[in-house]
């Protein structure tokens, strides 16, 4: 029940699971779809092994860029996919989400997408999670999680 | 220096003590007797929350009191809802994309698809 930090999406699509998949980890698939309306990705650059670099940027409509980089952690064709998620810089150098003007939210996140196959359609369900900021996730260490089910719960 | 809530809640020692104060404000001494650590260690981490706006401190006679700052706190899931919205609109694209890749209107999402390509 650590809502706190974590967001889970599920959707449907009307695609074979392969489809999705390659949608997700083509940089010429991915450059089509990644932003949201009337937004450009003009940018996409995947290394697609574990521990491999991706570069994505996204283009809003009012000019401003919004680039962002992490690795692969996991991969599993075409059911998994795990990696992290953090603001760069259009060198792909990882930078404080605060540059883009956000604040209180983490440095870096970690991502995991996986897809099931669903009556010829694909379940898709992404996990995104927070985690805290550079050293202090050493400080963290492993109680994270269940310090925050005890924080929301003293919420309530 | 700032600190931002994320920084701040990183330590379990500052977990604990958002969670002690949460339940009703405490003066320093009541907090640092539930820990091992010295009482000006715990004064560091309450300073530290504090910085993050995550509690506020208040004289009281005496007593410095500790409370929690509840609205600092609902932070942390406002950046999850930022996400939902940017992640929702992402795959609002990509929904459509998938559809345009499939040759498919947009009004004909309920139709059985034949002899697709994989």
């Amino acid at each position: 029940m650590a809502e706190k930090n974590e967001l889970v999406i599920t959707r449907i699509f009307d695609a074979p699971r392969e489809l999705v998949w390659r949608a997700w980890t083509e940089p010429e698939h991915f450059k089509k779809w990644w932003g949201p309306k009337n937004f450009t990705a003009p940018v996409s650059e995947i290394d697609l092994r574990v521990g491999g670099k991706y570069l994505s940027c996204m283009h809003a409509p009012d000019g401003k860029e919004y680039w962002s980089t992490g690795i692969y952690k996991e991969i599993v064709k075409p059911e998994k996919l795990v990696y992290t998620d953090s603001f760069a810089d259009e060198k792909g150098n990882p930078i404080s989400p605060s540059h883009y003007g956000m604040s209180g939210m983490p440095d870096e996140m970690l991502v995991t997408i996986t897809l099931e196959e669903q009556d010829g359609k694909t379940r898709m369900t992404l996990k995104h999670e927070g985690m805290p900021a550079g050293d202090m996730s050493k400080m963290a260490g492993q109680g994270w999680n269940e310090s925050f089910d005890k924080l929301a719960e003293s919420l309530k | 220096m700032r600190r931002d809530v994320f920084q701040a809640i990183a330590d379990p020692t500052r977990r604990e003590i958002l969670h002690l104060v949460s339940a009703k404000p405490l003066n320093i001494n009541s907090v640092s007797v539930n820990f091992k650590v010295s009482r000006a260690a715990i004064y560091k981490h309450v300073k530290i929350l504090k910085e993050a706006g995550l509690v506020e401190i208040k004289q009281q006679g005496r007593e410095r009191y500790c409370r929690a700052r509840f609205e600092k706190l609902n932070e942390v899931s406002d950046w999850v809802e930022q996400y939902r919205k940017l992640w929702t609109a992402k795959l609002d694209s990509l929904d459509k994309y998938l559809k345009k890749l499939q040759h498919k209107p947009k009004s004909e999402n309920k139709r059985k698809n034949h002899g697709r390509k994989k």
